[in-house]
């Protein structure tokens, strides 16, 4: 019983941090057809990510003779679950739903955190590993990476030195700069 | 390293651990982990978006996951320690054994290690086939006879933060398997036996246990002998006589020529089960044993010899039946050495193969002594049909005509279904000497 509630909890979790980054992407609505379809495959992407999840432990037979078609609508739908990588699709359909959005850097940030968040948890539930030992381990980094977030959405707000299009790239490749000297000179 | 043998009530005992064998450097195949993959998306896409958008807070995005790939690929070893052994190499059927894994890693590295056993067909795992931890032991069985291959077992190291996924595989050494001897505690005796010293009671008199009557004294007589209650009755010395003990020769001549019924008891499966607990109640009486395999007109054989050292000899000469057709010597060229004469042969065999029939009408007329095993417990499938009820009641008359064919000849033909004991069906042979007319 305790077992099956541990096994549950990451699956669950992944679940709601999954919807919590769609619906906090997803809002305010946009009603043009690019944000309605990259809405539509990040909730199937969630979706289907979770259900992976919850049917990680459901075998497959080794051996496909002589089955129902039921049998093998079921086996050919768990190979398709299994097959394609969900929270990838899941990860860059958000990332272009809040594209689609006018610039809002805070809430950018925000949408990072919890995009690191469901990869962690969907990561603890498929693998297994205990959560507190692997997040004790990560702690600093994960805290370095927040710190980086805050950082881009810093480079966001600032205001741009001249109009045009190459001031904002110049931030970007500030913003881009600041990140891989933070992944080169941080240790292990 | 001999299997354990099973004991008399069928009971097989637990396999005894062992060391794992000689520690051997293996290479390690490492890879992204899923969950590194996922990390390195979000961060491409983030920069990507960033530069098509030029918005800075995207690349913040790709921050933490960046932070973690960097920060994880440390100190992967491409070599590994890992240790492989099986308890036994040979092992009975439905006999519980193992193979110990064991990996040695570096010192200053952590990993978190997951073993996975993948057996080959034929071999039934009794155990988790996947174990986390630096060592696991994975418990098999193999359900039927033969040389099977173990299967294979894969080692799966994660690095500290489960990046970076290690890959190391290798293949398992192969196991025999040896028929579960039947349950035989009893023996076919000849009436007539060879001259050599054993533990059967001859007909002849000499030096062994058993009491076969008193006659009267004659000078070089023991004096341990004397019978003094006979003595004072009838007032002239009397002394007990004895039977001799003599061995025999026993052959075991197993048809492999037909394997019908369906696996795990068929034919062949209760041949080679019956004839290796015939040789094992055989050798426990000192007898000397042989075995002679028949194949498709060829033969392999085994000459008879003493010891039990020899069961497993007779059982891996009978595992050569595994290997199907075999060119060998020819069934009526058999040496003396694997016929000897005088000896008492013991044919296990469904009667299928004319030709074997045919060999032992001739093995008969030759002056052995034989006594046949009938381990066929299949028919054909009951129809309907006029032709098909007809077939089948012309091939059950053959059956029946080929056995009546082996009595009249003098050859006692019993039936075993491979469940009871072979004592029961051998037991109107075994209360009494077999005599043989030659």
């Amino acid at each position: 019983m305790r077992a099956g509630v541990f096994a549950a909890a990451p699956r669950l979790a992944a679940l709601l941090l999954g919807a919590a980054c769609v619906g906090w992407t997803a809002t305010p609505l946009l009603h043009s057809g690019l944000a309605g379809m990259a809405l539509a495959v990040s909730i199937v992407a969630v979706t289907a990510g979770a259900l992976r999840l919850a049917l990680l432990e459901v075998p497959e037979p080794e051996h496909d003779y002589f089955r129902s078609a039921p049998v093998r609508a079921w086996l050919v739908f768990l190979g398709v679950l299994r097959l394609l990588p969900w929270e990838e699709i899941a990860v860059v359909a958000l990332i272009w739903l809040e594209v689609l959005h006018p610039a809002r850097p805070w809430h950018t940030a925000a949408l990072g955190a919890g995009l690191v968040a469901y990869l962690l948890a969907t990561h603890i539930a498929e693998s297994g590993a205990a959560p507190g030992r692997l997040l004790r381990r990560q702690a600093k980094v994960l805290l370095a990476g927040a710190c980086l977030l805050a950082v881009g959405a810093g480079f966001a707000m600032l205001p741009a030195t001249g109009a045009g299009a190459g001031s904002a790239l110049l931030r970007v490749l500030a913003a881009v700069a600041v990140v891989a000297a933070a992944a080169l000179v941080l240790p292990a | 390293m001999p299997p354990v043998v099973p004991n008399e009530s069928g009971r097989l005992p637990e396999v005894s651990a062992a060391p794992a064998g000689q520690a051997r450097e293996a290479e390690v195949r490492w890879r992204a982990s899923r969950h590194a993959r996922r990390l390195l998306t979000l961060a491409l896409a983030g920069l990507l978006f960033a530069t098509l958008t030029r918005r800075p807070e995207l690349a913040g995005l790709a921050a933490p996951a960046l932070l973690l790939l960097g920060a994880g690929h440390r100190g992967l070893p491409s070599r590994l320690g890992v240790r492989a052994g099986l308890t036994a190499s040979r092992l009975y059927e439905q006999e519980l054994a193992a193979v110990d894994v064991a990996a040695e890693t570096p010192a200053d590295t952590q990993f978190d290690t997951r073993w996975t056993f993948q057996p080959e067909k034929g071999v039934e795992p009794a155990s988790a086939t996947a174990v986390s931890g630096a060592a696991a032991r994975f418990t098999f069985t193999v359900p039927r006879w033969g040389r099977r291959p173990l299967g294979s077992v894969s080692l799966v190291l994660h690095d500290q933060w489960r990046l970076a996924e290690g890959r190391v595989s290798f293949r398992l050494p192969g196991v025999d398997c040896y028929p579960h001897p039947a349950v035989q505690r009893t023996r076919v005796i000849l009436s007539r036996l060879p001259n050599r010293l054993g533990e059967h009671p001859a007909r002849v008199a000499g030096e062994g246990t058993e009491f076969t009557g008193v006659r009267e004294y004659v000078p070089g007589d023991r004096q341990r002998a004397i019978n003094w209650p006979a003595t004072t009755r009838r007032g002239r010395l009397q002394v007990n006589t004895f039977a001799a003990e003599r061995s025999q020769d026993v052959v075991l001549l197993v048809d492999a020529t037909s394997d019908v019924g369906p696996p795990g008891s068929s034919a062949l499966d209760l041949g080679l089960r019956a004839a290796a607990g015939a040789a094992r109640a055989h050798l426990a009486a000192r007898d000397r044993v042989g075995v002679i395999t028949y194949q498709w007109g060829s033969a392999r054989w085994l000459a008879p010899s003493l010891g039990r050292r020899q069961v497993y000899k007779i059982i891996d000469a009978m595992l050569e039946a595994d290997a199907g057709w075999a060119r060998g010597a020819a069934f009526g060229r058999l040496p003396r050495a694997a016929l000897p004469p005088g000896a008492l042969v013991v044919a296990f065999s469904p009667l299928l193969d004319q030709r074997f029939v045919e060999a032992l009408r001739d093995m008969r007329e030759r002056g052995f002594a034989l006594i046949v095993v009938d381990v066929l417990n299949t028919e054909p499938p009951a129809r309907y049909a006029f032709a098909d009820v007809m077939a089948r009641r012309i091939w059950l008359m053959e059956q029946q005509a080929i056995r009546f064919s082996l009595r009249e000849l003098g050859v006692p033909v019993v039936h075993w279904d491979g469940v009871t004991p072979l004592d029961l069906p051998l037991a109107p042979y075994t209360r009494r000497p077999l005599v043989v007319r030659r």
